[in-house]
């Protein structure tokens, strides 16, 4: 599999262009996803962005503290089956909302989208619950994602086996380390066999031997004539993943077209081909000559994921903190 | 139409997150009712899970100390037993079924604006939330009948086949709960400040439904009296102890009240929450 990536130069696909995975052309098919002339607005509660200092202005701090922000703001496109499109921008460009307008989760102020089966976000992590154990976990999250009783009994063993975390399964998952606890929300969201997998981040979690796993699954997926959206601040599994990328920002679409065009356009226009041009590592990793060898190039890709899971697992440390401050002020 | 709607027809793809219709939308929420179920299951269960060495037994202990507490407070402190004759049973049922239905309409209001983590994630019919929330008390609620039969055993009343009524009396609060959350967690969702209304207005519930005193005692007749004793809570509560204790009759009239009040609200709850279905996102 790790050669279909490497060698993708070689092939001689005019009429997709470069970047395009050599087996992708003849899988691409009709219409799976229609996003057409997409703006999504969302209110947030307590506070506003103001301008003046006037008292009626900063009264507005206080009472009425409801904003509106325009998040998506006109896009549209149209993927294939068997197309993996990744989707780059800065943080607060809109992706992330994006992807939950497909996948339903969240209302379109205007514009359309149309959807060729069920459009399914890598996130099922929303509905597990800590302090139950991964099996019951399992349970809830398969029918979470709209899995009858029975298929979810059928798929048991081979989400146990994907996650690979053993005897922990009894464990409440309160108890599981970040990286096995990444890995069993993956085996569950990937379980239901989705027409439309949409990843946001975060698919880098574990080790050598998951993340093979995991590659495996999502090319299945992919295989089964989906279509696989990717979000993510690391060009390199943009670049490996992905035949087509979209360049979002602030909530419009600047290009959209083969990756190693987008990438090359993305690089210029931001001076590096990084979200976060602090990550002196990433940098070097995205820059990494093809020439290297194959197995130092994969090795820093491993370190950028390892990274990108370690942040991951911040983030929803962070967010659970949230939640249960929330919880309590309730 | 552009041309991309177009190409969207041209190929049979369906719209995404628009409203379905009515029928289409209960199908759907039928469809995932065991979603709904073991998301319940799982809540009731994670909320004594963390209760130390005993586990799961809080399900039981929680319910029997709150009986110890108001036993003491209203039979042995303040002396509300006025016109009852058996008023460890009485207090008891009101308390655990009053708590039910505050339960599920403190927490069923709070049911979108809780939960926007899984509505930003997945894919579902919303009413889903507030149902699965109701019947989550449900859940929690069904040990504490077990230490209730207990107590009303222990108070003296004999068993008799009237009994076997109050899973049915209890069923028709459940469905009762679940409409009242339909309408309030839209209601919080939209406007979130009248989420703030709600612990006044079960306080008032608590003095008004007849929880800790006989009602017939205390209001005698006119029109209080009838609005007192024929909104829901009182009803149920009403139900509840026809069931279990002899001095409480059952009446036809009751019944009547109650069915209407639950299927009434369910439908007007289930309607009223699907208006509104695309909304619920980040609201």
């Amino acid at each position: 599999m790790a050669d279909d990536y490497d060698d993708h130069d070689d092939h001689d696909e005019p009429a997709e262009g470069p970047g395009i995975r050599p087996d992708a052309g003849s899988r691409v098919g009709k219409p799976s996803l229609i996003v057409d002339d997409v703006h999504i607005h969302y209110r947030t509660f307590g506070g506003r962005r103001l301008k003046g200092q006037s008292w009626n202005q900063r009264l507005r701090r206080h009472v009425g503290a409801v904003d509106v922000v325009k998040a998506v703001q006109g896009v549209s496109f149209v993927a294939h089956h068997g197309e993996s499109i990744g989707i780059i921008g800065h943080n607060g460009s809109g992706k992330s909302t994006l992807l939950r307008g497909i996948a339903g989760a969240l209302p379109v102020t205007q514009g359309a989208i149309w959807a060729d089966g069920t459009a399914s976000l890598l996130g099922v992590n929303a509905a597990l619950m800590r302090d139950l154990s991964g099996e019951r976990n399992i349970v809830l999250g398969g029918l979470a994602l709209g899995l009858t009783p029975a298929q979810v009994r059928e798929r048991y063993d081979d989400i146990v086996d994907l996650a690979g975390i053993g005897e922990f399964i009894d464990l409440p998952m309160r108890a599981y380390s970040s990286g096995m606890g990444a890995r069993l929300r993956f085996a569950i969201s990937t379980s239901s066999q989705p027409d439309i997998l949409m990843i946001d981040e975060a698919l880098a979690t574990g080790d050598v031997e998951f993340k093979q796993r995991s590659q495996d699954r999502i090319d299945d997926i992919v295989e089964h004539a989906g279509t696989m959206i990717l979000v993510s601040h690391s060009m390199s599994m943009v670049r490996n993943m992905c035949d087509r990328v979209l360049w979002l920002d602030r909530g419009r679409l600047v290009a959209d077209g083969p990756t190693a065009d987008v990438l090359d356009e993305y690089s210029a226009k931001t001076g590096r081909p990084t979200a976060r041009p602090t990550k002196r590592k990433r940098v070097q990793v995205d820059d990494a000559d093809e020439d290297q060898p194959v197995s130092r190039r994969r090795q820093q890709e491993q370190a950028a994921r390892e990274e990108a899971a370690r942040e991951e697992a911040a983030r929803e440390e962070a967010a659970r903190a949230e939640s249960a401050k929330a919880e309590q002020a309730g | 139409m552009t041309d991309l709607a177009a190409l969207a027809a041209e190929h049979g793809l369906s719209r995404v997150g628009v409203r379905p219709p009515l029928r289409e939308y209960l199908r759907q929420t039928w469809q995932r009712r065991h979603f709904m179920i073991s998301l319940a299951a799982a809540r009731a269960y994670a909320r004594n899970q963390s209760g130390g060495y005993l586990g799961q037994l809080w399900a039981v202990i929680t319910p029997s100390l709150w009986a110890c507490v108001y036993l003491l407070v209203f039979g042995v402190v303040l002396k509300t037993n006025r016109g009852i004759d058996n008023y460890t049973g009485f207090l008891v049922i009101g308390v655990f079924l009053f708590h039910f239905s505050t339960a599920s309409i403190s927490n069923g209001s709070k049911a979108i604006s809780l939960n926007q983590d899984l509505i930003g994630s997945l894919q579902f019919p919303r009413a889903m939330l507030p149902l699965a929330t109701v019947t989550a008390e449900l859940f929690t609620l069904m040990p504490a009948l077990l230490v209730l039969i207990v107590v009303v055993i222990s108070s003296g009343e004999p068993l008799r086949p009237v009994w076997l009524l109050l899973p049915l009396a209890v069923g028709l609060q459940w469905v009762f709960g679940m409409g009242i959350a339909m309408v309030l967690a839209r209601l919080v969702s939209q406007f979130r400040d009248f989420g703030r209304l709600v612990p006044f207005v079960l306080r008032a519930l608590m003095y008004t439904s007849g929880v800790f005193f006989s009602l017939n005692h205390y209001v005698k007749d006119g029109a209080a009296a009838d609005i007192l004793k024929h909104q829901p809570i009182a009803i149920y509560l009403e139900l509840g102890r026809s069931c279990l204790l002899t001095e409480v009759p059952v009446s036809l009239s009751s019944w009547l009240w109650g069915i209407g009040w639950a299927f009434g609200l369910l439908a007007v709850g289930f309607v009223f929450f699907w208006r509104a279905e695309e909304t619920y996102a980040r609201g």
